[in-house]
């Protein structure tokens, strides 16, 4: 397992960014350490999202900065960064084509391209080779999530960022993804930040934790983070059943 | 009776018969046939006497199909309204393919340096181009609007982004094409086309009018495959941001341009 002393991979330093003329994030600051596992905890229409894009180079912000191994990521290769910090969407999109094409798309000759480098990945991801030679685009809403995770594995990310990787899944293939990604964390050295509202998972997997409030990040222990997660979704629900108490707006 | 009239009363008797039909069957649609017939009738009877002025006063060719031009690149450009300075972009790509398809074909020989050759040939290029800038322009937008998400997964797999943007625009281009590759592939068997008919009607030959819409045929498959690929590179720069991001043209529009990352 790793710890507080392991190396820093991303450092975000006070990100802000809006869109479609809505200020998301306004001066967000955390930090996702190698080897560990930060999970990020909000409520939908937070950020979260628009955090993991802009770790990975896919939006640019407004103000801030984004540091990968000290370096700010304007003076990276864009290509080569997205290859090193892999992203793992909410809606994993399937290329035309069967699941090792996949899983293959965009590896040069210098990757390991192999059927068994693509299997490996898909077992990584909970999936068996049987897959390799499936429609991909004929694949469930879980077995992609799956895949989605295996193709951005291929890719050998040094970081790789989750967008509510269980969205999808039951509990016992969220269990087994949560398993692989601690593994993925703990064994082979990634640093890995996710997004999740589903806190019984995040509890589950994370090192670190951060919650998103009013587009700033909140870092803390992860029990004390999720607990407040878990305190402000129960405010949010009561609220909402009845709307005339006090802790309506 | 003079065959003008004859063509006249014949016209007109069309046009009433489908307007009857129209009204018998509760089409609504008496009143606009009749509106675009007779519309029709005024602006070939204002072409007809500005073509007239045209053959008489050779330089007014250049203005004439100037004109063509850009009325060309405003109904294009208002039909790609979610492109920044679509109407610009329109231009571009219908002018510089159909205008220089027409000075090859006139500098070659293929026609005459008449106004009576230029304007029609210059007519038709400009039309396939309007035509093929409009689709392909089109079809682009539309399946970039619906797959970004697409577009972001292939970022995210390390492609920069003209290699995201290219199965896009490969398959607006393609779409772009169906009627003028339908046309050429069908000519003379499911329609003669309007050159062909126009030559035969004026006293040509079959055979030369056979060649001069060959001519004029594979023009415009080279004419709107450019109109095509101009539209769709001009959409994608548009797209495309520093730092291989790409910002779609309705979120451009709704935002402020993006920055480099600090």
């Amino acid at each position: 397992m790793g710890s507080e002393g392991d190396p820093v991979g991303l450092e975000v330093r006070e990100l802000s960014i809006a869109r479609r003329g809505r200020a998301v994030l306004r001066g967000a600051s955390l930090t996702v350490r190698r080897r560990r596992v930060t999970v990020i905890v909000a409520p939908s229409g937070a950020g979260k999202s628009t955090l993991l894009r802009c770790c990975n180079g896919l939006l640019a912000p407004d103000s801030g900065e984004i540091l990968l191994d000290g370096a700010p990521l304007a003076s990276l290769e864009a290509t080569a960064l997205r290859r090193r910090v892999g992203l793992v969407g909410q809606l994993p999109v399937m290329l035309h084509g069967t699941v090792a094409e996949n899983l293959a798309y965009g590896l040069s000759e210098h990757d390991d391209r192999s059927e068994r480098a693509l299997t490996r990945a898909l077992e990584e991801a909970g999936l068996d080779a049987g897959f390799l030679a499936r429609p991909a685009q004929a694949l469930s809403g879980g077995e992609r999530a799956r895949v989605a995770l295996a193709r951005a594995l291929t890719r050998g990310p040094e970081l790789l960022l989750l967008d509510e990787p269980t969205a999808a899944l039951d509990g016992a293939i969220a269990a087994r993804i949560g398993e692989t990604l601690r593994r993925l964390a703990h064994t082979d050295g990634l640093g890995i930040l996710l997004a999740t509202h589903d806190l019984a998972f995040a509890a589950t997997i994370a090192d670190d934790a951060v919650a998103l409030r009013d587009g700033r990040a909140v870092e803390g222990a992860p029990d004390e983070v999720l607990a407040a997660a878990e305190a402000a979704a129960r405010a949010g629900r009561s609220a909402h059943a009845a709307p005339t108490s006090e802790a309506a707006p | 009776m003079s065959s003008a009239i004859a063509q006249v009363v014949a016209g007109s008797a069309f046009v009433i018969g489908a307007a009857l039909l129209a009204w018998r069957y509760e089409l609504g649609l008496a009143r606009p046939l009749v509106t675009a017939a007779v519309r029709a009738g005024v602006q070939l009877a204002a072409v007809g006497a500005l073509i007239a002025l045209v053959f008489r006063v050779p330089v007014l060719a250049i203005a004439f199909v100037a004109v063509m031009a850009t009325t060309a690149a405003l109904t294009s450009g208002s039909r790609l309204r979610a492109l920044p300075a679509a109407r610009r972009a329109a231009a571009v790509a219908i002018a510089i393919p159909a205008l220089s398809a027409t000075v090859i074909l006139l500098a070659v020989g293929a026609f005459s340096w008449t106004p009576r050759a230029a304007i029609p040939t210059a007519g038709i290029l400009i039309g396939g181009a309007m035509s093929a800038t409009t689709l392909t322009g089109r079809r682009l937008l539309e399946a970039l609007d619906t797959g970004g998400d697409e577009l972001e997964t292939r970022l995210s797999l390390g492609d920069a982004a003209r290699r995201a943007l290219a199965p896009f625009t490969r398959q607006a281009i393609q779409t772009g094409l169906i009627p003028v590759i339908d046309q050429t592939r069908s000519v003379g068997l499911v329609a003669l086309p309007g050159t062909f008919v126009g030559l035969l009607l004026g006293g040509a030959s079959p055979a030369s009018a056979a060649r001069l819409q060959f001519t004029v045929l594979v023009a415009l498959l080279a004419v709107e495959l450019l109109s095509a690929a101009i539209v769709a590179e001009l959409i994608a720069r548009a797209c495309i941001r520093p730092g291989e991001r790409i910002v779609l043209p309705a979120e451009a529009a709704a935002a402020p341009p993006a920055v480099a990352p600090g």
